[in-house]
């Protein structure tokens, strides 16, 4: 473990956005809530956000992106990768959870390069949560903290962040620090595991579950229609729980043509489980055509799916789906807390 | 050989036209692909030998609905043009209130000359419409969108989420959270300056929640609020919607009001499903 002094570091911060070739991005205010943004100066930084409004996958999976040219007339199509290397600063442990998972995902069967590409371009710097949104149960899913998935990590001590290094590109970027970066003592060290104390007392406590019961629980919840409805109900079917989960991955894919027909692009954009069209094949069929079996489908990947295949629970306990959800129905821990006290 | 194609305009104000003649040099582009026929904000020509229409504004008299019915004889494919026509628009909002007093209070003494129904309607309460471009007004990309998937024969591809999806891929502050605003605030009534007016709403309101998308959250984007001009979503969950614009302050009649600005026809429709 190292240590830097808080004023060095915003010097670090501001060499580097002055002089790295990548592009430094890093959590700031917007408007009363906190979002990953293009870095200007290391006095917007906000490392004592509580959540952000979507997670950082948008700089791995961007909202929108294409994936290929093509021109009709001479029958060309060109594959398309627009890789903007990054430093990315201040991902919380569950983002971090979240992106080892999507890691999995993308890498799996089928290697994704427009993924897979952007990620290994990027340099991550988490930093131990100070404050903890109302809506996060992260201890309860135990990515509260994390060993992995940062390249460093940083914790805010007072006058100092400490820093964990967790690979070769994390250490590399801290060679840019040169000096400022000392060795970490006892007393330090002794301040991280007070935070890491305090913390743990900073999350909601109305969890009744254990995230490994997950997978049993909504197998034997799968068949019970009327749960799901009677859950669904006010379910405005507009994707918000999909759109800002650190482990959502969905997309469509659609051709765009040029006004002049001869040439185009592919373009795939975020997609959710809860839009209506989702599951939508030819001949006008759609799968899960009622809101509680879309409703039902979002906890079996987080909760079974994506555990039978990958063996991770999918569900990292930001609480973003829960806060942004306007008629407030997809707080995960009281579909869990139900079914844990077999509610039907 | 180019597919002929034809604007005309009903109850409106014809700004959805507007929009396509705003294409500039885009316009020119489309005329590789189509060939304009009938197109009076740009044109003189007229004819009545055209494969795609465009109609544009409501329906409220019984000379709207002839020649409605004419266009769609002459036409392969009809599109309703915007929000009047694909949804009966704004002109709708009259659609709740007393037809004599309506008129009286636009006409004044020449009220007994007005013709028009009690109710202004949508395109395809009168005749089958094959395509709507949503929007007050239409988004041009949209219309580029609709024009080449005609031309090719492909069904366009109209958003059927709401637009919240859009919002949220923009990472817009949701409406209902601006100003820190959280849900512990529901029972106090909120004032909400409306941007660039005077005027103070009871708020926060935001119709993207039942609205289609395709605007790309435009209104959101800018700081404002969605009003809902792009009409229901197919499926919308009205009452979950009325549910939270009430937990956030707002009377039912003052939901009401925010409805009829756009949902006028849709919702009467939907009454009688």
């Amino acid at each position: 473990m190292k240590v830097i002094d808080k004023s060095d570091f915003d010097v670090f911060v501001d060499n580097l956005i002055a002089n790295d070739d990548r592009e430094v991005v890093g959590v700031q205010e917007k408007d009363s809530k906190f979002a990953f943004e293009t870095l200007q100066s290391a006095d917007d930084l906000r490392l004592d956000y509580d959540v952000t409004i979507l997670p950082p996958k948008k700089y791995f999976m961007p909202q929108r992106e294409t994936l290929i040219e093509y021109n009709l007339d001479e029958g060309e199509t060109t594959p398309v990768n627009r890789v903007v290397p990054r430093i990315i600063l201040g991902i919380h442990p569950y983002d971090l959870v979240a992106i080892e998972q999507m890691d999995k995902v993308f890498e799996d069967t089928h290697e994704d390069p427009h993924y897979l590409e952007k990620r290994r371009k990027s340099v991550l710097v988490g930093v131990n949560m100070e404050n903890v949104s109302d809506k996060s149960f992260a201890k309860t899913m135990g990515t509260a903290t994390t060993d992995s998935g940062y390249d460093i990590m940083l914790t805010d001590i007072g006058d100092m962040y400490t820093i964990e290094v967790g690979s070769s590109k994390g250490s590399a970027l801290l060679d840019k620090a040169g000096s400022a970066i000392d060795d970490v003592g006892p007393e330090e060290i002794k301040k991280v595991k007070q935070f890491k104390e305090e913390l743990s007392e900073k999350f909601r406590t109305d969890p009744k579950f254990d995230p490994f019961e997950l997978p049993s629980l909504l197998k034997e919840y799968y068949g019970k229609d009327q749960f799901w409805e009677k859950n669904s109900e006010d379910c405005l079917s507009c994707g918000t729980c999909n759109l800002v989960c650190p482990t959502c991955y969905c997309f469509d894919v659609q051709d765009i043509n040029d006004i002049s027909l001869s040439e185009g692009e592919r373009m795939r954009t975020w997609d959710g489980c809860m839009l209506e069209a989702f599951a939508e094949v030819a001949g006008d069929e759609n799968f899960r055509e009622e809101k509680a079996a879309r409703y039902r489908h979002r906890y079996m990947r987080k909760g079974r799916y994506m555990y039978n295949r990958f063996g991770d629970i999918a569900c990292v306990g930001c609480g973003r789906c829960s806060e942004q959800c306007l008629p407030d129905i997809a707080d995960p821990v009281d579909i869990f807390n139900q079914m844990k006290e077999g509610t039907s | 050989m180019k597919p002929k194609v034809a604007f005309f305009d009903f109850a409106g104000c014809e700004g959805d036209q507007l929009q396509v003649a705003n294409l500039e040099e885009r316009l020119l582009d489309l005329l590789e692909i189509v060939e304009i026929v009938n197109f009076r904000e740009v044109i003189s020509q007229k004819s009545d030998d055209y494969d795609i229409a465009f109609v544009e504004g409501s329906i409220a008299t019984d000379h709207d609905a002839e020649r409605l019915e004419e266009i769609r004889g002459n036409a392969d494919i009809l599109v309703a043009l915007g929000s009047c026509a694909a949804i009966g628009g704004i002109n709708s909002i009259r659609n709740s209130q007393d037809p004599e007093k309506v008129e009286e209070r636009v006409y004044g003494e020449d009220a007994d000359k007005v013709e028009a129904w009690d109710k202004a309607k949508a395109a395809d309460a009168i005749v089958d419409v094959d395509h709507y471009i949503y929007g007050c007004p239409i988004d041009k990309d949209e219309f580029i969108h609709v024009v080449e998937s005609l031309v090719q024969g492909k069904e366009p591809n109209i958003p059927t989420y709401p637009v919240c999806v859009e919002c949220k891929m923009n990472e817009n502050v949701c409406v209902f959270a601006r100003n820190g605003g959280d849900k512990s605030i529901s029972s106090a009534k909120r004032e909400v300056q409306v941007p660039g007016s005077q005027e103070v709403e009871q708020g926060p309101f935001c119709l993207g929640p039942v609205t289609r998308a395709g605007c790309d959250a435009k209104c959101i984007n800018e700081g404002t609020t969605c009003w809902g001009c792009r009409g229901l979503v197919d499926n919308p969950n009205q009452n979950a919607h009325k549910k939270v614009l009430d937990k956030y302050g707002l009377t039912v009649e003052e939901v009401l009001n925010k409805y009829n600005l756009y949902f006028g026809w849709q919702q009467e429709e939907r009454k009688d499903e």
